[in-house]
């Protein structure tokens, strides 16, 4: 029993290469990344579908899709406002595609966002955004001079956040969908019948669903604080 | 081993901080909700955005014990 256990979690935390590119000596391609690419696929093909001859007035087929992006594009809108609104594409892509990966586990597939240098790209992805909001905002002067609010002694914490909130970003999302992944492959070696349908229930559809959200809330929320005006 | 062992352990610990936030917060929010249950859907949207942030330092400590254990 303990044998299965650790061999589970090993194999939660092992990242396999799935096969190498034969040029410039061997580019490895690793498991996240070819999920990564199934995932865009079907992202694909869906948009194609769904947005196939749109017309004015809608069918059934563009009623959905219209709904769907109606309520990420009221959703944000409440979060950022009407001047974020121009990072909207970046935000909708980034919640569609963490919350398709996180869910992902239920095609049987690995999740990549269990793959640390997945979230790490995202995370850094929105951190910099978030920083060239801020200078599109208020130029590279007012930018600058943003770090010494509200009192000029702060300024290296602000510094600092620059790095803890990707760190942060990136943890957390590893973190929760490794958890999920490990408690998974535990419960499916130790009772492989009926219960862990109920908790993939939580760690799959709920968990990833709200990792997502709180990625892209946190990072619309930085975007906020990053352009708004306060002189 | 056994001393990697409680290192991991006393690494997850962390848990115990994450659990009474949340209790606290969602205590708090279920009895705003119930005397203000039109701002129903705002009390959510926090609530899930510091359920999510105390839930970090728990996930942390889940991170640090399971580095101890496999890089150890």
């Amino acid at each position: 029993m303990l044998d299965k256990i650790v061999h589970a979690i090993n194999e939660a935390m092992a990242n396999e290469t799935v096969f190498t590119i034969p040029i410039f000596g061997g580019i490895p391609v690793s498991q996240s990344c070819v999920v990564t690419w199934i995932i865009i696929a079907a992202l694909v093909v869906i948009s194609i579908i769904f947005t196939r001859n749109l017309k004015l007035v809608p069918g059934k087929r563009q009623l959905i899709i219209e709904t769907c992006v109606g309520f990420l594009r009221n959703f944000f809108r409440d979060q950022i406002g009407e001047r974020g609104m121009q990072y909207f594409p970046f935000l909708a892509t980034m919640i569609i595609y963490i919350g398709f990966s996180n869910i992902i586990g239920l095609f049987g597939f690995i999740p990549p966002t269990k793959d640390l240098n997945v979230t790490a790209a995202l995370a850094l992805m929105s951190i910099v955004l978030v920083e060239i909001a801020g200078i599109r905002a208020k130029g590279v002067k007012g930018w600058l001079k943003s770090f010494a609010k509200p009192v000029a002694i702060i300024a290296p914490l602000n510094v600092m956040e620059i790095a803890i909130r990707p760190l942060s970003l990136c943890m957390r999302l590893f973190g929760n969908v490794l958890a999920a992944v490990i408690i998974m492959e535990m419960l499916k070696a130790v009772i492989p019948v009926g219960v862990p349908m109920v908790f993939s229930l939580y760690f799959d559809i709920f968990d990833g669903f709200i990792q997502a959200y709180v990625f892209v809330f946190l990072t619309s929320l930085y975007i906020d604080e990053a352009i708004e005006d306060e002189d | 081993m056994t001393l990697v062992a409680i290192g991991a352990a006393i690494a997850v610990i962390t848990g115990i901080g994450a659990g009474i936030g949340i209790g606290i917060a969602t205590g708090k929010a279920t009895e705003a909700i119930a005397r203000q249950p039109e701002a129903k859907k705002d009390i959510r949207s926090s609530l899930l955005l510091g359920c999510a942030l105390a839930e970090a330092t728990a996930i942390y400590g889940l991170i640090v014990a399971i580095l101890i254990l496999f890089v150890l």
